[in-house]
């Protein structure tokens, strides 16, 4: 055990911090901030993650061969404890990078990695992810939408919903029924669709923070060229387990912890400056108790990470500790946006605009955003049901 | 970097563990202390005690990291709790002790022959080491400490006292004139705690640690404390959940394990959760403790006030499960949770460590917002 940096390690971390000092926009996260539209935020993101390409900073630790750094696990947590010092903008291909990215990575053949990691890593090519179904979502085993192979083309009807980002994506990876007549785990393929495709409608959902990240996706006799399977026919299902390791493991929580931090240092300061009676919020005991323990918690999301990735570098398995990785970081989380809304006080409701407002209301927007992270990649009753069966070998 | 324990440390972790699972009265139901004798002695053969002990002074040179699966095991079986003071106190000595000091004190202590516990808490004070109201004046050491574990075997306490500039530590042997212990009457008997009291006990030339910096020394051997003990409340956690787990994959009810019922499998998969975290932030603090980090007092305080809290939670949850037998006198569990407590609320309660946590954030956004300053 040894939490030193190695040289090479430590240069890594300068380099990645004088790229990030020129890179930022002058007065970043003091006098400029994202934009408050949304649809132009989303556009903010893609650039910041182009830019992030042109320096050679995104999708650091895929192989060099598919545009990545080879960067280590290692220099992977260096790169997020860096984004979380400068505050750096989040991006928006998120689905691309750690769930279509890495499951192509791991079970895609030489051509589909050849064609579709370079543009994920430039960004050129946004994912968005077609898992739930309005009648499977925790039993996601249940889907519905079919794929019939015509020739040489797979011919998909169905409805995916939840499909976040769906509006920005040039691609979807879908769980998709090949065979209604199987038991359920055993009719399923993993299709990547070109969402270009005649037959495609998207309609988007307003979630409860006001937002509309998240759609409705429709599948009218959309053509899917048979090459575009990832896996074998009938073998979506694990295929899909793949990409469920990536979505909860420790490196989506690492990239998460980074928001999280950059919050609670915000949180922080907003407490030193705002005043309660003849106190900063920040002197109350009551508050600096929970503080303690939102500063442990989300700490423990990093150090939870790095364990992670001292068990993979040691030879062992990702399996079913993602699902507590998961449990953990969402929980966690949650109340670190409720001590925030606690302690702001009174003016705890007053929202962006209003002058009365803390921080821009930014506290209040992430507080409604946090209520879905133990509901998506998963709810926790699902991640407790994995936990309890296949970590402490708990009978179904 | 690199959060994982080596094949050493790992091996060492599994002897302790072995070897204090043969002591199973260490965790029989009656609130007896005399298992902890026969255990000392089997912890000493091993060389426990040598281990923190430098190699020229007859040791073995290790760290508190090399040891922290072990101390977990400590506090898994139940083990004698005085075997955490020995080892601040070897940590102590070492980064702090004068020549003489070292060369007296660690090779007897290194064979275990040699109890020392350490005296710090005191009632109406805070839990500040810094706030004690014990005094030194002159040569003299006066004031009354409680809590002291297994205070009636030490032969050496290490007393925080007030110097007159500060908080410092003495060592003050039990048989000196003027020292008497009486035991509490408390939780967990098998603590064997004592109340000790100095009356104007004469110091021996070599009774101050640390002279250079004795503020440093009380903080060292307060952190020490606390970074074994979270080592100590995540070994019973995970005990605890283990039991439960075992329970609840073998316990029928309504025709079924009652494992396989979501009341209490997402129990026992929250405990699990639990129990990790508290790993991943007391492994943390160990070694920020024995590397002496920049925030060694953060991460030894999220050590201890975290694993004391999943202690305690797996602690009520387990007996939760265990339904109506886990109230029981016979089956033990009560074990678990008194010892926990005991550990809880030594070398700093979670409240305390807590407000440590957040005095510690500020002094180091402070320092941080200097860095910047100074690289624009």
């Amino acid at each position: 055990m040894d939490f030193n940096y190695s040289p090479s390690e430590n240069e890594f971390r300068m380099e990645l911090r004088n790229w990030l000092a020129g890179a930022l926009p002058q007065g970043w996260g003091e006098t400029v901030f994202e934009p408050e539209d949304e649809h132009e935020r989303a556009m903010f993101r893609l650039d910041w993650e182009r830019k992030l390409y042109a320096g050679g900073w995104s999708g650091i630790n895929w192989p060099k061969e598919y545009g990545g750094r080879g960067a280590t696990l290692i220099e992977r947590g260096i790169f997020a404890e860096e984004m979380a010092r400068t505050q750096a903008p989040e991006g928006i291909n998120i689905i691309g990078h750690n769930l279509a990215g890495t499951t192509i990575l791991a079970c895609g053949t030489e051509a589909q990695k050849k064609r579709f990691l370079p543009p994920i890593i430039s960004s050129d090519e946004v994912w968005c992810q077609g898992f739930s179904e309005p009648n499977a979502g925790s039993d996601l085993a249940s889907v519905r939408t079919r794929a019939e192979l015509v020739g040489d083309k797979f011919i998909v009807n169905g409805q995916k919903i939840w499909t976040s980002y769906a509006q920005y994506a040039q691609w979807c990876f879908a769980l998709v029924r090949t065979d209604p007549d199987v038991p359920k785990h055993k009719g399923l393929s993993f299709l990547l669709i070109d969402m270009s495709s005649p037959g495609i409608t998207i309609r988007p959902l307003r979630q409860i923070s006001g937002e509309s990240e998240f759609n409705e996706t429709f599948f009218d006799n959309v053509e899917v060229p048979a090459e575009n399977i990832v896996g074998g026919i009938n073998e979506g299902w694990k295929i899909a387990m793949t990409t469920l390791a990536y979505e909860r493991g420790p490196e989506d929580a690492l990239g998460r912890q980074v928001r999280f931090k950059q919050e609670l240092d915000k949180l922080v300061t907003t407490l030193c400056q705002t005043m309660q009676g003849s106190r900063a919020a920040i002197d109350n005991p009551a508050i600096r108790q929970r503080l303690a323990r939102a500063i442990t918690e989300i700490e423990i999301v990093r150090l939870n990470a790095l364990r992670s990735f001292s068990v993979y570098l040691d030879g062992g398995d990702r399996g079913a500790d993602a699902s507590m990785t998961k449990l953990y970081w969402s929980h966690v989380a949650q109340n670190m946006y409720e001590l925030a809304m606690d302690a702001l006080g009174p003016v705890a409701p007053l929202s962006g605009n209003d002058p009365s407002a803390r921080a821009m209301g930014r506290f209040q927007l992430s507080w409604l955003q946090s209520k879905a992270f133990t509901i998506y990649s998963g709810s926790s009753e699902i991640q407790r049901n994995i936990t309890g069966e296949r970590v402490l070998g708990l009978p179904r | 970097m690199n959060f994982a324990f080596n094949e050493e440390q790992k091996s060492l972790g599994e002897t302790v563990d072995r070897l204090l699972e043969d002591h199973a009265a260490l965790r029989a139901p009656d609130l007896s202390a005399e298992a902890n004798g026969p255990a000392w002695d089997a912890l000493a053969e091993l060389g426990l005690f040598a281990m923190m002990v430098p190699e020229d002074q007859g040791g073995a040179g290790l760290t508190a990291v090399d040891l922290a699966l072990s101390v977990e095991a400590m506090g898994s079986a139940l083990g004698p709790i005085a075997a955490l003071d020995a080892l601040a106190v070897t940590d102590l000595l070492v980064r702090h002790g004068t020549p003489a000091q070292q060369a007296d004190l660690l090779p007897r202590i290194a064979t275990g022959e040699l109890r020392v516990a350490v005296a710090v808490t005191e009632q109406g004070c805070d839990e500040a080491p810094e706030g004690v109201g014990t005094t030194v004046t002159g040569n003299r050491l006066s004031g009354t400490k409680v809590l002291v574990r297994e205070a009636a075997a030490a032969h050496l306490f290490a007393v925080v006292a007030q110097s007159g500039t500060g908080a410092a530590i003495y060592l003050v042997p039990a048989d000196a004139a003027g020292v008497t212990v009486r035991a509490h009457e408390d939780i967990d008997p098998t603590c064997a705690l004592g109340e000790v009291t100095f009356d104007n006990v004469e110091l021996g030339a070599e009774a101050l640690v640390g002279a250079a910096n004795p503020a440093r020394a009380v903080t060292r051997l307060f952190d020490g404390g606390a970074a074994l003990s979270a080592c100590l409340q995540v070994g019973i956690a995970a005990r605890m959940l283990a039991t439960a787990v075992e329970y609840a994959r073998t316990r029928v009810q309504f025709g079924q394990a009652i494992g396989a019922f979501q009341a209490i499998k997402h129990r026992c998969a929250d405990m699990a959760v639990a129990v990790e975290a508290a790993r991943s932030a007391t492994y943390y603090g160990v070694w920020a403790f024995a590397e002496d980090a920049p925030d060694r007092a953060r991460a030894v305080s999220m050590a201890k006030a975290y694993a004391g809290e999943v202690a305690k939670h797996v602690c009520n949850e387990t007996i939760q499960v265990h339904g109506g037998m886990g109230f029981t006198w016979e089956l033990g569990l009560h074990r678990y949770l008194r010892r926990a407590k005991v550990i809880e609320h030594a070398f700093g309660s979670t409240l305390w460590h807590n407000e440590r946590i957040v005095v510690e954030t500020l002094r180091m956004d402070e320092a941080c917002s200097g860095d910047k300053l100074a690289a624009a």
